[in-house]
This record gives structure tokens, sequence and C-alpha cells, in this order.
């Protein structure tokens, strides 16, 4: 079978196109186009739904060229419905609902977190993970129980993603900030010490992003180090906390803040102590990409017709705990 | 002093210890080498003291928890009693609905002493016989603020859903019910509605 994923929830608009023989699937394309505000400045929704808008096109034909197939050989199209910035998110499916609806082929609303844990699961080859999702809209543990996620912590605030951004859109740096940040963090060893919150399973970033502006005047790098140092180690032990009680033997980490290599780090010697296997998505696909719609909406066809076109929608707040997985 | 490690904790290595011919539990937390050395003696020593002090105070006011026996600040470790019994985690469906009324009692009689626990969960509850005991209050502070007893039930209510899916609703009901007849039917609804401010505050996090 043959999927075309579209992706347009926040900043990247991309177009991939996986093929599913039984279990096996495989990516044939996966082409992006990344919205970029500029420096210092954060997201714009109406702004990053004009460049969605201005590139898809062009994402699309080249997508389709990539993978080598055509629109009439698509067995199904699937697009994020959400949870996103509602601009962004009505690109993808006015994409997606003009193909389905022109050449009549079934179409699949995705939620985008359920995306990346399906992707990360099917390129780690990880079983029954505890999961672990660190991005720009989320940062939560999940375990899988009774059909759905369910979420067993998760941070009371702003996200780890919007902590990184907000806290180098301050510091004039071009969103998305963490690689710039990592970069910086990774010349200084010197600690200053910021607010570390950590409730039972939950985290909070909020007193941390304050006190981190506040200290910006003491040395960037050293911030970036002490920032990094604080909120990675309250993830770490916010997943030890998970592992110890649910005693899962395998962690999975997904979503952009994947691709942090001292955050690997951390979980990886989380993961030694609670004697568990580590998996991280691979880089390229940690990120948001076409690739975690076009494999969910595969999935979902196995157990599900696809929804009529008057029946597709976008839901700019679609909670990844109250999606029902079937197969 | 001879100890056999029984338990690897979140946070802590937990050995199995006598102390003048009793069971004891000595709780260690030992250095986390993922965490910057600074930070980690920090919370390491705060939470020491904070178990330690709070555990004995919660007695005062009718909550079963061990007894302390021996603080050591610098190898951040506790000695204490040692409780015989099964965590609350570990049991069948049917009772841990029961005992969820009981648990929210004893919530509420510490909500109302002016103390949170910080990590509620139901691997921090033994059961001895029908005696509840709570323990492991590193992440646990003085406070009567509604946002902090907020947080208790949460995180409380968070656990069953993630990890006993199947009795969530019923269990819920009867921790409120226990929690609503010890602190009162207004400061229950108080501390219940600031409970679904949290969760919304987290649910609709603008995406960016
Ligand atoms: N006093 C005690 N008596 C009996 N068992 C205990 C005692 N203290 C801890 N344990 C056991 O060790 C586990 C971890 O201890 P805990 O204090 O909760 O540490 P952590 O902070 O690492 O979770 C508990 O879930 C319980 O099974
Ligand atoms: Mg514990």
């Amino acid at each position: 079978m043959l999927g075309l994923g579209i992706e347009s929830t926040a900043h990247t608009f991309s177009c991939a196109v996986i093929e599913k023989k039984g279990t096996r699937s495989k990516i044939l394309s996966d082409v992006r186009s990344i919205y970029q505000p500029p420096d210092g400045q954060g997201i714009h929704p109406r702004e990053a739904s004009r460049h969605h808008v201005k590139n898809a096109a062009i994402v699309l034909s080249e997508c389709l060229q990539k993978a080598k197939v055509k629109v009439n050989d698509l067995d199904i199209i699937s697009y994020a419905a959400g949870p996103g910035l509602g601009p962004c998110l009505r690109v993808g499916a006015v994409v997606a609902r003009s193909l389905a609806f022109y050449y009549n082929i079934p179409i699949y609303p995705v939620n985008h977190a359920v995306g990346h844990i399906e992707l990360g699961k099917m390129l780690t080859g990880a079983k029954k993970p505890l999961l672990l999702l660190v991005s720009g809209g989320h940062t939560m543990l999940l375990v899988f129980s009774l059909g759905k996620w369910r979420v067993f912590g998760e941070t009371l605030d702003i996200t780890i993603g919007q902590l990184l951004d907000q806290f180098g859109r301050f510091a004039g740096f071009a969103s998305p900030c963490g690689k710039r940040i990592e970069e910086l963090a990774s010349k200084s060893c010197n600690y200053i010490a910021l607010p570390y919150v950590v409730n039972g399973n939950d985290v909070s970033f909020s007193g941390l992003l304050s006190a981190a502006k506040l200290e910006i005047s003491k040395g960037l790098e050293d911030v970036c180090f002490s920032l990094q140092e604080t909120a990675f180690a309250m993830i770490g032990e916010a997943t030890e906390r998970a592992l110890a009680f649910t005693r899962e033997k395998e962690l999975l980490v997904v979503g952009g803040v994947a691709s942090n290599k001292r955050l690997a780090e951390i979980l990886t010697s989380v993961c030694k102590r609670q004697d568990c296997k580590f998996f991280v998505c691979p880089g390229y696909y940690a990120g948001d990409c076409g690739s975690q719609i076009s494999l969910t909406g595969l999935l979902e066809s196995s157990v599900k017709n696809g929804v009529k076109i008057e029946d597709t929608f976008v839901k700019q707040s679609w909670r990844v705990d109250s999606v029902e997985i079937a197969y | 002093m001879k100890k056999t490690l029984i338990k690897k904790g979140a946070e802590a290595d937990i050995y199995l210890t006598n102390w003048n011919n009793e069971k004891a539990i000595y709780k260690k937390r030992e250095p986390k080498e993922y965490r910057n050395l600074i930070l980690d003696i920090k919370l390491r020593k705060h939470r020491t003291i904070r178990e330690a002090g709070i555990m004995h105070d919660v007695k005062l006011f009718g909550i079963h928890a061990p007894l302390v026996y021996f603080v050591d600040t610098k190898k951040t470790s506790i000695l204490m009693q040692y409780i015989e019994g099964n965590l609350v985690k570990d049991l069948p469906d049917r009772k841990l609905v029961k005992i969820c009324k009981e648990i929210g009692r004893i919530v509420g009689r510490m909500h109302k002493s002016g103390v949170m626990h910080g990590d509620l969960t139901t691997s921090n509850f033994i059961i001895q016989k029908d005696i509840i005991f709570l323990i492991d209050f590193g992440l646990s502070s003085r406070t009567r603020k509604i946002e902090d007893h907020a947080i208790d039930l949460r995180l409380f209510k968070e656990v069953l859903n993630s990890a006993h899916t199947a009795i969530m609703e019923q269990g819920w009901t009867n921790f409120l019910q226990g929690y609503k007849s010890i602190v009162g039917v207004a400061r229950k609804n108080q501390v219940f509605s600031y409970v679904s401010i949290i969760e919304q505050r987290g649910r609709y996090a603008t995406v960016v």
C-alpha cells in the first residue's frame, strides 16, 4: 500500500510517501520546507501558514517525484489534523482534501503526536516502550494501556521546546534555537544555580525560563550550559521515576528535542541504572515530517475506512491521550 | 552494618538492614552521574533533610509513616523503620478501588495539617493488614496553598489514569470522597477546581 502523508502543524510543511507491505514499511520520500521567522522572533501562525501555502505545491511534487509515484498510484492520503496552529493545520488539510476529492482517494486525519510515536517505533524497532515526547508542542511521558497512550507525566506549564526557543529568542538567536543553545552549552562547564522543579512525575519550566533570562549577563555560554543541565536533568529524573514505577524495559524518545546529544547522554545513563533499553528516533526523523503522518495513516487504514470529505477536520488542541488506537 | 539491596527506586537505593534487632530500611540517595555535580549534591541533601523532617512531623497528625532512626546528611542517607506489607500499587483492582477512599482521608489529614507530599503515587503507600503507611517524603513541603495541594491530587489522578486505568473513575471518586470527609466540602471544591485549572494549562498549551 502506498500512503501520502502531509504535515503542517507548525513551522514545517512536509510531504512523504511510505510503502507498507504487511508489517513492513519503507519511506520512499520525505520532503520538507521549514518556515524561518526573523532572528529573535517567534513563529507567527499566519506568516507560517503563508509560507506553507507558497511551498505546498513544490514540496508535494518533489515528494512524488522522489518516490517515483503518481497521485493516481496512492492508496490513501493522510494529513496532520492536530494538535497545532490553526492557520497552519488548515493548509495541510486543504491540500489533502483537494487531492482526495479530485482523485477519489481515501483520506485519514492523523494525530501529530501519535505520528511521532509510530514513526519512532518503526525506525528503532522498540516494541512496548515507555515514551518520552519532547518537542515544541509537547513534553510528556506516555504509557500504552487499554487502547490509548496515557499520560504518566508531563509539563505543568511550558514545553521543553518552548523553554529553549523562548530563551533563545530572548538572547537574539534564530528560531528554532535548540541547536544554537546546544552548541554554546558545549563550550562551558560552569554551572549557575537555576530553579529545578520536579513534582512527582511532572515538571515545570516557567520559573527556570525567567531565572535563566535574568542570568544572561553572566555569560551566554554558562547560562546555556546551566539551562540545559537543569532542564534535561529534570526530564531525566521524571523519566527515571516513570521507569522505576512502570518497570518498562524500553524507553523511546521522539520529537524535535530528541536529537539533542546531551539529553540522549542523560537518558542513556538513566536507562542504565533502571536496566532498560534506550531507543532514540534518528535525528532526521525526530522532528516534524510527513513520514510520521503517512505511516500513522497507513496503520489506521488497516482497521478503519477513511473519513468522508465533509467529516475531515482540524483540531488545534487534539490531545494524544484522547486518540483510540485500534491497530 | 550488614545490608542487602532490595530496590532501586527512582531516586534512591533501598537496602534492608537491622537496627537494634529490628528490621530496618537504609535509604541512600546515591550521586546521579548524569546530573551536574553541584545541582546533584544540593538536591540530594535538601531532599534527605526534608524527607526525614516531614516523615517525623506527619506522625504527629495521625498519619502512619516509618519511624526515623538516623539521618546522615553527608552521606544523604536515612535509616528508618521497615514496614512489612504490600505496595498499594500491586494490589488487585477491586482492593485498590476500596482503598482509594482511605488514601483520600490520609491525604486530607496531611493537607489539613499543612503538608503536601509531592510524589503521591501508589508505590508510595504500603498496606500492612488494614493500616496504610505513607512513605517517600523527599519532595514534600510545608504548605497550605490550594495550588500545592492541587498538585498532589492531580498527580494521584494521573497515576490512576495511566497505571490503574480500569479502575480510574471509581478510584478517583472514592479518593475525593475520603478527601472531602476530612477537609470539608468547601476546601475540597477549591482544591478540585484548581486541579482542573492545572490540567487545562498543560492540555491546551499553545503549540509554538
Ligand atoms: N520503610 C520502608 N519499609 C518497607 N519498604 C520500603 C520502605 N521505604 C521504601 N521501601 C520500598 O522501596 C521503594 C522505594 O522507596 P522510596 O522511599 O519510595 O524511594 P524513591 O524515592 O526512590 O521512590 C518503595 O516503593 C518500597 O517498595
Ligand atoms: Mg517512591
